[in-house]
């Protein structure tokens, strides 16, 4: 079974998050960026899932952690995020995101769907 | 002996005689001979002599005027003050009077006169020699009027130097004063003129890069950044921003001066909008934020809602699924306010536009109205599209922004035209430009409201009654969005039969991207 890795601070949507992805796949979670970033090394997952605004280390500051590793740096990675201004947007691509998406803007099924086109199952 | 003392006596009377009558004579020649008009009046008035010179001057034979008054040949009052005068002091110098001649012009003369008197000291009569200043006063009249005039003309030309150089203090106390910075260039892009506010702006002083061109100050000085700005040929700018430092942000407009088709040269105006972008700044900071920490919860409520009604959270009864499903709806009203209100603050940063290509309008406008389709229809209006060719049209747009913009002009003719109203949608093309039009049987807008209506947050006062829920930015972001990608956008409008919206922007041939 193939595994994501979620890092997201928040409790509600972690949650809702592991439990549509855990239908089909091991899902991992870590809820700031630093713990994440341990997280990503022990696991080795096969996709990212990574919030933007976290405590202690972003998810800026995940990215460039990974960016800095080869191995990592080929993990596919996708934003998900509450924001979403075009600056940030344009930034997440130069850091070598996969894809972003707005929270808002998706729902778990949606989102579930766009792990399967990426890493399939 | 005696009669040789009788006759030499005779004989010496004789020649006594003959000397007195020589020298009558020669007194007689002189007097006929001077040049200067001469004549002698008795002490009561009466003209006893005069010469040729005086007849000439006044045109009267000498038989006209002898045994005549004075009054013949001089003003009656001037003439007796002079008598007067003359017989009192024994003389009068150089007095002016007039003369009469016979043809009656007066003649300006200056007189002067002298008694004669006899061995008894008895006066018998006075000279009276005059010039005749006619010449020279005319000469004088004419000199004096040169005089006036070009005093006049002095008189003139003080006052309008007085007014230009008012003016010109007036025009310099403008430009020293001004809030704005100015910087002239004449035509051959030489810096003509700084105003201490532009000095001021970019810590130059006026003397050191007068006279200086263009080219020369982009390379080098305290000036360079704005020289560069401009460019060597001073390219022609409205409202442009020149980030100066971390705390002066300009806004640079140009504007060619000419004087009767002469180009004399081109303005620059430097407009401090740091406040105002630092106020912009803060506000759309908020709102981004404000926009961010509300969608995170609502986020989460979309997410949880989601699933439940999937059944991610195990089977529930229909009655509860239509309440949860209700409760998605309000929720998703609620984000796409606060994606209006991100927008929004993303139009006003100026970054809206992040994505233009080239795109078929006729293609993004089907596209919005098939999401409409079904909303219309169950509204029960009649809906119509009017396109006049087939063909692809092109406009160079960002996709997402214009979208947006059709989607709001639809949205309001939906929410505000009530059952069996007609909505059409028509695109033309007139000319160089697109034209998108949605017309509606709707409320209309009333005339007093009409100029705000693409005011931020504005909304009509039938409008809210119909829709309590708008936020009034749908029209504000689309006239935005039209203007940011070089359109117009207009409407005309009755208070209770209807609106129609329009915009319009500029063709593109295909595959032309920026």
């Amino acid at each position: 079974m193939k595994r994501v890795l979620i890092i997201e601070d928040e409790e509600i949507m972690l949650k809702l998050l592991k439990r549509k992805l855990s239908q089909d796949y091991e899902v991992f979670t870590a809820t700031d960026g630093q713990q994440g970033l341990d997280m990503i090394k022990r696991a080795a997952p096969d996709l990212i899932l990574l919030d933007l605004v976290m405590p202690k280390m972003d998810g800026f500051g995940v990215m460039e952690e990974i960016t800095k590793d080869e191995n990592l740096k080929k993990i596919p990675l996708v934003v998900i995020s509450n924001s979403g201004q075009p600056v940030e947007m344009d930034k997440i691509k130069e850091m070598g995101a996969r894809d972003w998406l707005i929270k808002t803007e998706f729902d778990p099924q949606e989102l579930s769907d766009k792990v399967k086109k990426i890493i399939g199952t | 002996m005696f009669n040789i003392f009788r006759e030499k006596k005779q004989t010496e009377l004789n020649l006594v005689l003959d000397d007195l009558t020589a020298l009558e004579q020669y007194i007689h020649d002189l007097f006929n001979f001077s040049p200067l008009p001469v004549c002698f009046i008795s002490p009561i008035g009466v003209i006893l002599e005069v010469n040729p010179a005086l007849e000439k001057v006044t045109g009267f034979k000498m038989d006209e005027v002898i045994g005549e008054s004075i009054e013949k040949i001089f003003d009656k009052d001037e003439a007796s003050f002079l008598i007067r005068d003359t017989l009192k002091e024994g003389v009068v110098d150089n007095r002016e009077l007039l003369l009469l001649s016979k043809g009656g012009n007066k003649i300006i003369a200056q007189v002067s006169t002298r008694v004669r008197k006899d061995e008894n000291n008895e006066t018998v009569g006075f000279f009276i020699s005059l010039s005749d200043l006619t010449r020279i006063k005319k000469t004088e009249a004419e000199l004096k009027r040169i005089q006036e005039a070009l005093l006049n003309i002095l008189e003139d030309t003080e006052q309008a130097r007085k007014k230009a150089e008012e003016e010109r203090n007036k025009t310099e106390a403008i430009i020293v004063n001004l809030t704005d910075g100015l910087v002239f260039f004449d035509r051959n892009h030489n810096l003509a003129m700084i105003n201490p506010q532009a000095e001021k702006f970019f810590g130059v002083k006026a003397e050191d890069i007068v006279g200086e061109n263009i080219k020369s100050l982009i390379n080098s000085g305290n000036f360079a950044l704005p020289a560069k700005f401009l460019g060597p040929e001073i390219k022609t700018v409205f409202r442009k921003e020149l980030v100066l430092d971390r705390h002066t942000i300009l806004e640079i407009s140009t504007s060619a001066m000419g004087s009767e088709g002469e180009d004399l040269g081109d303005l620059v105006v430097f407009h401090d909008v740091s406040r105002e972008k630092a106020v912009e700044r803060l506000k759309t900071e908020f709102v981004s934020l404000a926009a961010h920490q509300l969608r995170t919860p609502l986020s989460a409520i979309k997410w949880s809602l989601r699933m439940v009604l999937d059944g991610d959270a195990g089977k529930i009864k229909q009655e509860q699924r239509e309440i949860l499903e209700k409760t998605y709806q309000s929720n998703e009203r609620m984000i796409s306010l606060i994606n209006d209100l991100l927008n929004l603050s993303r139009i006003e940063e100026g970054r809206y536009v992040i994505n233009p290509v080239a795109l078929d309008l006729a293609k993004i406008c089907l596209q919005v109205i098939e999401s409409f389709k079904d909303s219309f229809s169950n509204k029960g209006l009649k809906f119509k599209i009017f396109q006049s060719s087939l063909k692809p049209i092109f406009v160079i747009a960002d996709e997402e922004k214009l979208k947006l913009t059709v989607q709001n002009l639809l949205d309001n003719a939906l929410k505000y035209t009530p059952a069996k109203g007609v909505v059409e949608v028509s695109l033309k093309q007139i000319g160089k430009n697109v034209r998108l039009e949605v017309r509606d049987t709707g409320i209309g807008i009333a005339k007093e409201e009409q100029g705000r209506i693409f005011s931020k947050f504005f909304r009509g006062s039938q409008a809210v009654l119909i829709e309590p829920t708008g936020t009034g930015l749908g029209l504000y972001m689309a006239k935005n969005i039209i203007e940011g990608h070089g359109g117009k956008i207009g409407f005309s409008s009755e208070q209770g039969k209807g609106s129609v919206f329009y915009f319009t922007l500029p063709k593109q041939k295909k595959g032309v991207s920026l």
